[in-house]
């Protein structure tokens, strides 16, 4: 009995210790795993290069810039930056002539869907991951980042709906399109459009493009209600431009029209909501859309995949934003953001 | 587009008149057309909008009479313009800060008359270089974004962008009383008529004992000045500034404003009338476009064609070979 019990009490020590031994083991193979994620990590993107060639850099594109560089640079990924500042020749030259120098990921906001077209499918063959922002080009390359503008249109269109239509309001809508032929602009449009068409009590005066002028949407906006001083809903591709719009209603005095933007998120969209210039905004944030960028590129470098074998899409989510409290979905820009 | 001086001088006053010929045609076809056309509010609206187009239109002018053209017109007065907001915003008052920026505008116009007077380079490419020079500047030190907005609560200087007197836009009362600045100072003032002068022969100008590279700076500073003036209607309408309005159209319609009523870019001929002519015939045709809530590429198509029919008309009363 004794020497029974002795037995078992040295049986459940050396029981222990090993059970201890496999404890204290588990931590540093644990370590050594998670070392090697890091290191996995650094290998894939350290020292590579990603390109980036928006279309110019505005409010939106130096945010997307800005959330992108501060990624890159921590990861230790090289970042050269394009700005053909609105000129499709110069984007496309740019493009060509990055694909010469062989990035490793080149990342472009389509003008139109199809300038770059050719060249994007050109530079997956050459072996350089392709992202596309914003808007999709007639070819469809490893990742899209970016909003589904024909569906930022429908959303607009139903809450239009929902505030002038069925007897609330006179049903009266006038829309300030962007640039009469970019795409971001005319799909935004037609899906707005394919909402109103629906409904009977719903009436589109006017559609006009504005050249993403505030002045000339301004204009556009006073005859607009001068022929019609009960229009109701005034939807707006843009922000800035829309800015135009907000003084035009004002200068006309007691006009009810009611200003719905598609944002970028900028602050200054933000602010003119505040102030009640804009009744609501549907923003789609570049500071998070900035990350989905970086996602979607790190994801590539680790993935191992051959360019152009995947087609990944990062759509993005878009909020609305109807007062002060809804400020977190416009972003800042750091005081000290170049 | 006239040959030679001889035959724009028998020409150009007849051009203001065709043009407003079908002005006026334009007008009784939208009246009776329209439904709303012809009410008191949208000839405000009208009104409203053409002012900026017009004071525009009315600095250029002066460049065009001269024998020059400044395409850094628009370049020049949105640059000065966003330095100014940046003034205003930073909370210093807001004469001041409109007043550096006029300054600034000023300096931009002489320093291209310098360039074409004294170093003389083509006016053309002059313009063109400073004017993607300003921007350029501009953009890298004050205005990294394009955009600038004009702070919260500076009601004062937005009413130069609202209405007096039951609606009266307050930018056509500022397009009048330049129209009638201008006219006075080019027909009633020695240094008016040697512009006209110096347009018409500039060696002859010389010659005669003007002092053409003084005057040719005048000009510019004067286009840059008054161009400046409508961009601070611009701002008070808008409460923005947006830079890329120098990279639109909007040169082209204000030179289209000129030569269409009758300010040949032969230099010496059309006057004031000329561009109030012009400046109506597009207000029109836009706002009566807009009312129709036609598609751009028809508006495009119409705005060529009536572009056209300005020429045909005119041409059609008043022969080359004449």
């Amino acid at each position: 009995m004794k020497s029974g019990l002795k037995k078992h009490l040295l049986w459940g020590l050396a029981a222990s210790i090993a059970a201890l031994s496999v404890v204290a083991a588990t931590p540093s193979k644990a370590a050594e795993a998670r070392e090697e994620l890091r290191a996995q990590f650094d290998k894939a993107l350290k020292g590579k290069t990603v390109a980036w060639v928006p279309v110019w850099l505005g409010v939106l594109e130096s945010e997307w810039t800005r959330v992108m560089k501060a990624h890159f640079d921590d990861y230790g990924i090289k970042f050269e930056v394009r700005d053909p500042n609105f000129k499709s020749d110069v984007q496309l030259q740019a493009v060509s002539s990055l694909i010469n120098e062989h990035p490793d990921v080149l990342i472009v906001q389509n003008p139109n869907v199809t300038l770059l077209a050719k060249e994007l499918k050109r530079a997956m063959e050459a072996g350089i991951y392709v992202v596309q922002v914003n808007m999709a080009s007639n070819t469809l390359s490893d990742a899209y980042v970016g909003v589904d503008a024909r569906d930022l249109g429908r959303r607009l269109a139903k809450n239009i709906i929902g505030d002038c239509g069925g007897g609330k309001g006179s049903g009266e809508i006038s829309i300030l399109e962007g640039e009469a032929t970019a795409a971001y602009s005319l799909d935004m449009k037609n899906g707005a459009m394919e909402v109103f068409k629906s409904d009977p009590s719903i009436k589109v005066v006017s559609s006009q493009p504005t050249s993403w002028d505030a002045n000339k949407a301004g204009e556009i906006t006073s005859t607009v209600l001068q022929q019609h001083p009960n229009l109701c809903g005034i939807l707006s591709v843009w922000g800035p431009q829309a800015a135009g719009a907000v003084q035009a209603a004002k200068a006309a005095g007691k006009s009810g029209a009611k200003i719905y933007v598609a944002s970028d998120g900028q602050p200054a969209d933000c602010d003119l909501l505040e102030q009640g210039g804009f009744y609501r905004i549907l923003s789609y944030r570049a500071d998070t859309q900035g990350e989905a960028i970086v996602n979607a590129v790190i994801g590539l470098l680790q993935s191992g995949d051959k360019p152009g074998t995947k087609r990944i899409a990062y759509y993005t989510t878009p909020a609305w934003v109807n007062s002060k409290e809804d400020r977190i979905y416009c972003f800042a820009v750091p005081k000290d953001a170049k | 587009m006239p040959l030679s001086g001889e035959a724009a001088r028998v020409r150009k006053p007849s051009q203001t008149m065709a043009v407003l010929a079908m002005c006026l045609f334009l007008i009784v076809i939208f009246s009776v057309s329209l439904k709303g056309f012809l009410t008191v509010g949208n000839l405000l609206a009208l009104a409203r909008n053409i002012s900026i187009l017009g004071i525009l239109a009315l600095g250029m002018a002066v460049v065009v009479i001269g024998r020059g053209l400044d395409l850094s017109q628009v370049a020049s007065f949105a640059a000065s313009t966003a330095i100014a907001i940046i003034i205003i915003n930073a909370g210093y008052p807001t004469a001041l800060a409109v007043f550096v920026g006029l300054v600034l505008a000023i300096a931009i116009g002489v320093l291209n008359g310098f360039l074409i007077s004294v170093v003389e380079m083509p006016p053309l490419l002059t313009t063109l270089a400073s004017s993607l020079a300003v921007l350029g500047l501009v953009r890298s030190t004050a205005v990294q974004h394009y955009v600038v907005y004009l702070a919260k609560g500076h009601d004062g200087f937005l009413q130069l962008g609202g209405n007096v007197w039951n609606g009266v836009p307050v930018p056509i009362l500022i397009f009048g009383v330049s129209a009638i600045l201008l006219h006075l100072f080019l027909s009633r003032t020695v240094l008016g008529r040697s512009i006209y002068a110096h347009g018409d022969n500039p060696d002859a100008a010389r010659l005669a004992g003007l002092a053409t590279r003084p005057l040719t700076m005048l000009e510019y500073a004067l286009s840059a000045g008054i161009g400046y003036v409508g961009g601070v209607v611009m701002v008070a309408e808008t409460a923005l500034m947006h830079l890329q309005i120098a990279e639109s159209t909007l040169i082209f319609d204000v030179i289209m404003v000129v030569v269409l009523g009758g300010v040949s870019l032969v230099g010496g001929r059309g006057n004031v009338m000329s561009v109030l002519v012009g400046t109506l015939l597009i207000g029109v045709l836009l706002n009566g476009m807009t009312i129709m809530d036609m598609d751009v590429q028809t508006q495009n198509i119409i705005k060529g064609i009536v572009l056209l029919i300005a020429i045909v008309l005119d041409s059609y009363l008043h022969p080359h070979d004449e």
